[in-house]
């Protein structure tokens, strides 16, 4: 019996656990023998494990914060989205981060999935600094974006008035731009404001009767096409973040 | 039963190292991986409770990685590929002897041709079996092999370590 009873892709298979019961018994055999077939034998065990040892690590590296991120409050949504009915967007924020692959259309566009339909009452301003009826708040409201991180809730003073930014990015002017939602006790309001010489402007603020937990729909759309027409850079991390607040 | 979007946020560390294997380039596979995850969202249906979510994942992420390559293509040539860079080893690092074989034989993977290089991936970094691998790449089994034996040994070659003999490690350990 010689090697040539065995090829390449035998040996492979034996070296990767796939080769049936009875083959594997017959080259056990002939491996005693046959000091050239394990040599051959050889590269694909060493072969696999070269491979292994070169690439097995990267599963180590963290995974980018962005990304994490993204792919958290996809997943969240799509699970908000399943238990809630196919009527409501949650609350989270639904635009994505700047991507080459969903600007080549790679992707359905997630929204495309979620329905929904809620009525109320919007109405916008655009280019217009804070509402007058909240200007004694808009001071309180400059010091949160100024200072606090995305994805928590502030309370502002006394007012039962909460804050809450919703992502931080920079616009194609490189200008600091946060999104944000001041909730009150009958209305809630999403704005996008960005800072031009130390003062934040509002660029876009959407209030809608408050439905708890929820934004309609089309706001959101108003927002998205919004940041799309300024080129909105990707939500910055966490990271990014803390190094450009004030601390 | 865990959902897809449960289990997709656990499995981003392998999900992003079969995007960086395929593209070369980590700024490439990130897009890659949020890509795929959204898509693996909206395909959740398609996923069939009981088979491999890992293999079900890897075939998503691998056609959108086709589709952009056939894309760039058509498109004429593109610069993001001239991102691509040694992969497999953290910067920073210093460089023993077992590291030196690494950089070796993950600049020779970059240099084998993708089809041979994603069955080398799938088989012996993701340990899929001949069988899943197929699946994941919509080609015969019998493919799969000659593919993958074919690889290994112009790994073999390119790297010119001499299979066969016993490496030593030995000058891994020499801080003292």
């Amino acid at each position: 019996m010689t090697e040539h009873d065995f090829d390449d892709e035998t040996l492979m298979a034996f070296a990767d656990g796939e080769l049936d019961e009875a083959t594997s018994v017959r080259l056990e055999a002939a491996l005693a023998a046959d000091e050239a077939l394990a040599e051959r034998l050889a590269v694909f065990f060493e072969s696999r494990q070269l491979v292994a040892d070169a690439l097995k690590p990267l599963i180590d590296e963290p995974v980018p914060e962005a990304l994490l991120q993204s792919v958290r409050r996809m997943a969240e949504e799509a699970k908000d989205g399943a238990s809630a009915g196919s009527n409501v967007v949650p609350l989270r924020p639904k635009h994505r981060p700047v991507n080459r692959w969903t600007e080549h259309r790679w992707v359905l566009p997630l929204a495309a999935s979620i329905v929904a339909v809620i009525t109320g009452v919007v109405g916008f301003t655009v280019g217009r600094n804070l509402d007058p009826a909240t200007m004694d708040s808009s001071a309180q409201i400059a010091a949160v974006l100024d200072r606090e991180a995305s994805g928590r809730d502030v309370a502002l003073g006394t007012s039962g008035e909460t804050l809450h930014v919703i992502a931080t990015f920079r616009d194609k002017n490189g200008s600091l731009c946060r999104e944000y939602e001041l909730k009150q006790p009958s209305k809630s309001t999403l704005s996008i404001a960005c800072r031009q010489d130390q003062t934040w402007v509002t660029q876009l603020a959407l209030t809608s009767a408050r439905a708890v937990g929820y934004v309609p729909a089309s706001s959101q759309e108003m927002i998205d096409s919004y940041l799309s027409s300024i080129e909105a850079g990707a939500p910055m991390s966490l990271e990014e973040e803390r190094g450009i607040l004030v601390p | 039963m865990q959902t897809v979007p449960d289990r997709l946020v656990a499995f981003l560390p392998n999900l992003r190292r079969f995007a960086i294997s395929l593209c070369r380039s980590r700024e490439l596979a990130d897009d890659l991986v949020q890509a795929a995850c959204e898509r693996a969202i909206l395909a959740a249906d398609s996923f069939i409770p009981g088979s491999r979510f890992d293999a079900w994942m890897f075939r998503i992420l691998r056609n959108l990685w086709i589709d952009h390559l056939r894309r760039q293509k058509t498109a004429g040539p593109h610069d993001e590929l001239e991102e691509a860079r040694d992969v497999s080893v953290p910067s920073g690092e210093a460089a023993s002897l077992a590291r030196m074989d690494l950089r070796e034989v993950s600049s020779a993977l970059q240099k084998l041709p993708d089809e041979q290089r994603e069955v080398l991936v799938l088989v012996c970094v993701e340990e899929l079996s001949y069988r899943d691998t197929a699946e994941v790449l919509s080609i015969p089994i019998g493919t799969v092999m000659s593919r993958l034996a074919r690889a290994r040994k112009n790994l073999a070659e390119l790297t010119g370590i001499s299979f066969g003999e016993k490496r030593s490690f030995d000058t891994k350990g020499g801080v003292a």
